[in-house]
Formats: structure tokens, C-alpha cells, sequence
């Protein structure tokens, strides 16, 4: 413990040197930028900025660089919130309650609960961070595709909780999600699937673009068929503040966020993105008023964006303590210590500990730099959407096109967001919730993959997922979620429908 | 002071105007008058994109341009290739590739579809490093030497898991060629990418993987991964005692390299140009800096060597994707 709290201190004398401190500042802001603007993503602004820290040390350009990563997972959510625009798929879930409480007149409210609950689960991460990262790293090892592919079908039983609508509306979704990640290039065999001929289509169907047409384009379009009266009105400030009640229903969802989604974040690949969905899905579960999610449920914000923000920072622990990439933004981060002659890897807390403790230290003052940067911005962003919805609307689906453009520099991801635009606006009027659709996407690319993994792995045998302790173990929680919801199901039909019966009788 | 007037105003923004349109014009030969754009095929952080950064802060002084890094992802690098293949040859779009570049009109022919694009799509400008490979294995397996590998491989043939970045990819095809050498078969686990595959070997969720030297240096020296042969003609520095596969009896040799290409019909002058910008950038100490922290080498080639180099190098690769042949599955 006291060489932990010695080393901390070391990283906090790098850490707040006047020139350090500003790079860290330098790397909040344009994070905080980057996670508002739609489609320049955390990677591309990243990568934008790396030369620019060839002529500096390893240390500021790594406390720069992440704080671009973490800073984005703060401003993902206020397009989300006010716009209804994923900013990024781990922004997704916010779109939902989050649009709806600024619907709602509670804009502000949201986006300071977004801030907080992002706050505390950094700040939590980071502390997870310090005390065990070496020994948490051992247990990410332990993490290979059989792992993975019980993770995601525990991942897939949650999507039962996840959405507002029926359980049928919801599996159909899902279903259409996972058959749509099934286009691209099969990994295993190079064979183009359902790919028509466009070489863009190879490496299937992005989720961003997807994402920005289902939920920003398809609310755009379905607007002008409704009366909208808008409920903004010169804010007062405190009506930007959350209420005490608000205040006392985010709380527990917050901690339950940042626990679930560093352990999510700290698994090697791409599973940090489902942690805002799981999340989501857990708060809805457990909830006292599930019908309140959908409708602008204070816990279907705080706990997403928590987990969301907790798993960024999970994802350095195999950076850190392995050397290993956990996602494309750390291997860009890693390529940048490597340019800079810091190789990241087992022993780079030996070898490096000013570069090592400094950054762990940057991002405890990161987290707090950014939390007194949004909460000030909250008042001027809820007055975006006082602009009239004539001059908005236009704006917004401009900023649709270039920022899915942005991404990929591809006019074929332009064209699926306008598709999904259509589909999405069906889908509203229809009454389906596309949430699960997304999350379909997202799992059917990496459970295919990790599962045909393990069936090479294991040479075709089954028993591979039974043998080894963490996929049984995850496998038999999902088991246990299934018979009893099954159970449940079953049971509230039964009396419904004696009770219908007696009725009609 | 002269107050702007709306007729001086009118005359200054015809002024300016006509000066923009005919920049263009005058320009044409003093190539570079605008940005030049590299296009990096691989998602950020791979091994074009590592290089092409320092490149092109690298070269910007010397082309007296900015120099931008357009990422254009996919297919394994193949959308980016196709990008700058059908690009306007004027000199203002060229690609940074790697050495998988020669396989694809390969693989397109083994599944019997029309190559997009070949070899001879690209006019090779300048190779830059090389990357030095080694074929590294789990602490936990007990091979000590290539040769144990070898005899227990042929013991239990697919018994072995070997994992890469991804199928015909520029980690599989040296495993490929190892395997046709040694006359061996082991089980192939695909991945997708570089990270991937190193945490499937650390979690020895596979027991053997052929990867750059340096991205699996630090697990080397941390004693987590055993290098039991390299790929390249000498040893490699980073690993003196590392013996080479020729060292060991397999006439095998394989870099990851990483060239600059233009698409074909560029204009001779415009060529003549980047040949000697990209060898003053190549030689400036920021560029060797960068590329020696990373654990490659500065391995220049001017388009001469590089182009007979480039013509050996994909007999190699060739040769590989015919060896791995087509997955059935």
C-alpha cells in the first residue's frame, strides 16, 4: 500500500508540473470537442494530433493523447442528449432517455447528470486503476474467445430487458441486427458475403453510421408529421441543475455503471461497447418503474454514461500492465509510447515509472478538469435548442452527413446512414425500438468471430465453453436469467389471462 | 484611412477571384502547389500508419506542402489500395502500403474473381523500413529451439494453434511460407488484427505466432513470449541470439516493409520529385528517431532497387497465398 501511495505521489509531481498540466488541459478540451462533433471520433483525433507530439517527451504526449480518449467519452453524450445523435455507439443508450428528458424540458438536468456520472466512474476507474491493475491484467489473460462468446450471450439475454416495447418487437429487432453484422467478408475463409460487389461492404456494416440514421435521421424525419411545441424556454439556472429527487435516483445507477463497465472495459477487444447497453438493460431490470424507461428515466442516463466512461478507462489496464490493446484507440495510443521510445508492455512500470505514474495521476486531475469544463458549457449547449427546429433541422442532418462521412472518408457509409434514415422513421411509425437492432450489430460480428474461434480452438468440440471455469460460469448466470424470466413470463400470462378469462366469462 | 468603398470592394473580390482561378493553371508545372495526400489502407496504429506519421511530418518540409494522412481502412488494406489505384495520377493522392500489397490480385484469383487491381496498378516510389520478423512461441510451451517446434508439429500435424492477424494477412503468409518449408501443418486461428493475435498467444489461447520484432520485443524481454527464429537475412539487432531461419535450414525470408506507391500514368516529372523529397525525409534524424523507437529499421530503397526488390518480394508472397490456398469452411 505505501509503495503504491509513494508511486502515486511521484506521478502526481509529474503530473502537475505547469506544462504537463497544460497538455492534460489541451487533451480535455479536444476531447471534450471531438465527443461532440458526430463522426470525428476519438480515433480520428487521436491520430490527427500524433505528429503534433513527435517534439514533445513520452510523458505529455501520452497525458495529452488520453485525455482526448476519456475527454470524448464526456461530450458523446451531449449530442446525444440534445439531438438525439450518437456521437458514438457507446452513446447510443443516452440518445434514448437522455433525448427525452431534454423532450421533457430537462436537458440540463441530463447533461449534468451525464457530466457527474461520468466524473465518478472516471475517478473510480482510475482508482481501480492504481491499486490493482497488474493483477486485474492476469484476469483479461484469462479472457480468449470461449470467454468472449459466453460473455456475449449473456450479453444477448439482456437484450430482453432492454427495450420499451413488446419482447416480440425487441427479438425481431435483434434478430434483424445480428443478420445484418453477418455481412463482410467471412474471416475465416475470405469469402465476400452479401457484400454486392462494393469493396466497402467488406468489412461489413458500420455501426456509426447505422446508429446516426436510426436514431438522428429517423427522429429528424419523423418530426415534421407531429406538433411540436418546444419546451425550451430561456432556461433558468435552477432549472439546469438536477433536482434532489433526480439526484437520489442516479446515484445507485452511477455505481453500478462504473463497477460493470470497468470490468467490461478491461477485457481485451470490443466488448467495451456493450457496456452502456448491458448497463442500460440492468437499470431497466431492476428498476421500480421500468415503464418509465424510454420516457426519460433519469437511471437509463446516469448508468450508461457511467459504465461508458468507466470502460474507457478499464481499457488501459492491458495497455498498461501487458502491452496489449484492448480496442483501436489504445493501440493508437500505444503506437504513439512506442514512437516515443516508451515500448508499453509488462515492464513498462519498471522501466518507465515517471511515464507510467504521471499518466495515472493526469487523468485523476483530467477528470476533474473535465467535470468544471462541461458543467459550465451545460447552460450554453441547452440553448442550442432554442434555435427555431427550421434553421436546427437542416443543421443537424448536415452535420449527420459529414460526420459519418468523417469516420471511414466513405461515401458508402453515407449512403447506409441514409438508408438507416428511412428505415428509422418506418420503424418509429411502426412502433419498433431500434436500440436492440443496434445492439445486434454490434455483438453478431464479434460473438461470430470468437465462436468460430473457439470451435478451432477446441477442433470442432462444444465442450470447450463447459470446460473452462469463466465461460461456464457465464454461461450458467445467463442460464439462471433466462428460466427466470421464462418463469416469470409464463406466470404473469397464466393469471393475465385467467383474469381475461373470467372477465369475457 | 481609406474607407473600403462597395466599388474598391467589388474590384478587390474580382481581383482576388481572378487570381484563385487561374492558380490553378499556373501551376500545373510546379508540381506541388496543393496538399499531397497519403492514403493509409490500415485502421490507425497498424504498420503503414506508424510509419506514414513521422513520414509525413518527415517529408513537408522538403515538398513544401502540407502532407496529409487520408485513412481509407478496409478489406485488409485492399480499399485503399483500390482508392489510389483508379485516383487521379497527378501526384496529389499516393499510397503507404506494406508487403501484403502483392498478395490480393492473388487471392482475387484463387476465388476466381477479377483482380480490382494488380501490381501494376502502381508506380513503387521508395521503400522506407523494413520490419524484422520473428516466429515467437508461449513461455508455457516447452520448445526451446525451432526444432523442437518442427518434431512435435509433425508428431500431431493441426495439433499446434498458430494465430495471426487475419487470413492471407501480412502475419499468416510467413507462417505460411515456414510451414510449406518445414513441411508441417498447424491449425490456423485468425484474428482481427496484430493486438489480437499477441493476446490470444499471451493467453496461450495459441502456442505459436510470427510477428514483427517490435511488437512483441517488450513481452520477449519481460520473458512472456520465446523467439525461436527470424525471418530476415541477418539477425536481427534487437535479437542477437535470435538465428535466422536460413541459419537453420529453411530458405525463407520475409520483412514487413512498408513503400510508397503512386497509381499508374503519374507524370515522370511529379515521380522524379517525391523520389528525391521522400529520400531527404527518410534521412532526417526525427524520421530515423521515430523509426528506431519503434523497433524497425530504416531500410531505403530508391525506385530502381525498390522496384527489383518489390518483384522478388512478391514471387515470395505469391507463393505464400498459393500455399495457404482457399479455406474450406
Amino acid at each position: 500500500m505505501d509503495t503504491v501511495f509513494d508511486s502515486l505521489l511521484l506521478g502526481f509531481s509529474v503530473a502537475l508540473r505547469p506544462d504537463v498540466l497544460w497538455f492534460a488541459f489541451v487533451g480535455c478540451v479536444v476531447g471534450t470537442l471531438v465527443g461532440m462533433l458526430p463522426g470525428i471520433g476519438p480515433l480520428a483525433g487521436i491520430s490527427i494530433l500524433l505528429p503534433l507530439t513527435f517534439g514533445l517527451d513520452a510523458t505529455k504526449a501520452i497525458v495529452m493523447l488520453a485525455g482526448i480518449y476519456y475527454g470524448s467519452q464526456y461530450g458523446g453524450s451531449t449530442t446525444s442528449i440534445l439531438l438525439r445523435i450518437p456521437g458514438e455507439a457507446a452513446s447510443v443508450m443516452t440518445c434514448i432517455d437522455g433525448n427525452a428528458m431534454a423532450k421533457n424540458g430537462r436537458a440540463g438536468a441530463a447533461l449534468c447528470i451525464a457530466a457527474v456520472g461520468s466524473f465518478v466512474a472516471g475517478t473510480f476507474g482510475v482508482i481501480v486503476l492504481t491499486l490493482v491493475a497488474p493483477p486485474l491484467a492476469g484476469f483479461a489473460l484469462g479472457f480468449g474467445s470461449p470467454e468472449y462468446t459466453a460473455l456475449l450471450v449473456l450479453g444477448l439475454i439482456f437484450l430482453a430487458y432492454m427495450s420499451t416495447t413488446s419482447l416480440t418487437r425487441t427479438l425481431l429487432m435483434a434478430a434483424l441486427g445480428l443478420l445484418l453484422g453477418t455481412i463482410g467478408i467471412d474471416m475465416m475463409t475470405g469469402h465476400f458475403r452479401y457484400s454486392f460487389g462494393i469493396a466497402e461492404l467488406g468489412d461489413g456494416i458500420g455501426i456509426i453510421p447505422v446508429a446516426v440514421g436510426l436514431f438522428g435521421l429517423g427522429e429528424l424525419l419523423a418530426t415534421p408529421s407531429r406538433q411540436v411545441t418546444s419546451n425550451v424556454t430561456s432556461p433558468r439556472l435552477r432549472e439546469l441543475l438536477p433536482t434532489r429527487e433526480e439526484w437520489r435516483q442516479s446515484a445507485m445507477p452511477i455505481a453500478r455503471g462504473s463497477v460493470l463497465g470497468f470490468l467490461i472495459g478491461i477485457i481485451p477487444g470490443s466488448a467495451h461497447i456493450i457496456s452502456s447497453f448491458i448497463s442500460y438493460a440492468l437499470e431497466r431490470r431492476i428498476s421500480r418503474q421500468p415503464e418509465q424507461f424510454g420516457k426519460g428515466a433519469v437511471a437509463g442516463v446516469a448508468g450508461p454514461e457511467a459504465a461508458n466512461n468507466a470502460a474507457s478507462t478499464g481499457a488501459f489496464v492491458p495497455m498498461l500492465a501487458l502491452g496489449l490493446p484492448t480496442g483501436p484507440v489504445i493501440a493508437v495510443l500505444m503506437a504513439a509510447l512506442l514512437i516515443h521510445g516508451v515500448p508499453p508492455g509488462p515492464t513498462l512500470i519498471n522501466d518507465h515509472p515517471n511515464v507510467f505514474w504521471g499518466f495515472v495521476a493526469s487523468m485523476y486531475i483530467g477528470n476533474l478538469m473535465l467535470l468544471l469544463l462541461n458543467l459550465p458549457l451545460v447552460g450554453v449547449f441547452v440553448n442550442l435548442l432554442r434555435i427555431p427546429y427550421a434553421y436546427l433541422y437542416p443543421l443537424i442532418i448536415m452535420f449527420c452527413v459529414i460526420g459519418v462521412y468523417e469516420v471511414n472518408h466513405s461515401i458508402v457509409d453515407v449512403w447506409i446512414m441514409l438508408i438507416f434514415g428511412g428505415v428509422g422513421y418506418a420503424l418509429k411509425k411502426f412502433g419498433f425500438d431500434p436500440a436492440p437492432l443496434v445492439l445486434g450489430l454490434v455483438i453478431a460480428p464479434i460473438f461470430e468471430m470468437s465462436l468460430r474461434q473457439s470451435l478451432i480452438m477446441s477442433d470442432g468440440t462444444w465442450t470447450i465453453f463447459l470446460e473452462r471455469p469463466i465461460a461456464l460460469a457465464l454461461l450458467l448466470v445467463s442460464a439462471a436469467l433466462l428460466t427466470l424470466s421464462a418463469i416469470s413470463m409464463l406466470g404473469r400470462d397464466w393469471r393475465g389471462r385467467l383474469k381475461e378469462a373470467a372477465r369475457s366469462e | 484611412m481609406d474607407r473600403i468603398d462597395r466599388r474598391n470592394f467589388v474590384v478587390g473580390s474580382a481581383a482576388a477571384a481572378a487570381t484563385m482561378a487561374t492558380g490553378p493553371v499556373l501551376a500545373q508545372d510546379a508540381y506541388p502547389s496543393r496538399p499531397v495526400t497519403f492514403v493509409n489502407p490500415f485502421p490507425p496504429g497498424g504498420a503503414a500508419d506508424v510509419v506514414g506519421r513521422p513520414f509525413a511530418t518527415a517529408i513537408e518540409p522538403f515538398l513544401k506542402q502540407p502532407a496529409v494522412i487520408d485513412t481509407k481502412a478496409g478489406a485488409a488494406g485492399a480499399v485503399g489500395a483500390q482508392y489510389v489505384a483508379s485516383a487521379k495520377p497527378d501526384g496529389y493522392t499516393l499510397l503507404l502500403h506494406i508487403v501484403s500489397i502483392s498478395g490480393f490480385a492473388e487471392v482475387d484469383i484463387l476465388f476466381g474473381r477479377e483482380p480490382k487491381f494488380t501490381r501494376d496498378s502502381f508506380i513503387p516510389i521508395a521503400r522506407f523500413t523494413e520490419g524484422p520478423m520473428a516466429l515467437v512461441v508461449n513461455e508455457r510451451q516447452p520448445y526451446q529451439t525451432l526444432k523442437d517446434l518442427v518434431d512435435d508439429a509433425k508428431k500431431r500435424p493441426n495439433g499446434i494453434l498458430f494465430s495471426s492477424s487475419g487470413l492471407y494477412g501480412a502475419l499468416h503468409l510467413p507462417t505460411a511460407l515456414f510451414m510449406q518449408a518445414a513441411d508441417v501443418q498447424m491449425r490456423h486461428l485468425p484474428t482481427a488484427g496484430g493486438g489480437p493475435a499477441l493476446t490470444a498467444l499471451l493467453g496461450n489461447n495459441a502456442q505459436v505466432l510470427v510477428s514483427s520484432i517490435a511488437a512483441i520485443n517488450a513481452q520477449a524481454k519481460a520473458g512472456k513470449v520465446k523467439a525461436l527464429a527470424c525471418f530476415s537475412s541477418k539477425r536481427a539487432a534487437s535479437m542477437p541470439d535470435v538465428p535466422t531461419m536460413k541459419e537453420l535450414g529453411y530458405d525463407i525470408e520475409f520483412s514487413l516493409w512498408v513503400g510508397l506507391f503512386a497509381p499508374k500514368g503519374t507524370p515522370d516529372a511529379v515521380i522524379k520529385r517525391l523520389r528525391a523529397d521522400a529520400r531527404q525525409a527518410v534521412a532526417t534524424p526525427a524520421f530515423g528517431k521515430a523509426i528506431d523507437n519503434l523497433g524497425d529499421v530504416v531500410a531505403y530503397l530508391d525506385q530502381p532497387e525498390f522496384a527489383k526488390f518489390w518483384d522478388v518480394d512478391a514471387k515470395r508472397v505469391e507463393s505464400a497465398v498459393r500455399s495457404i490456398g482457399k479455406v474450406a469452411g
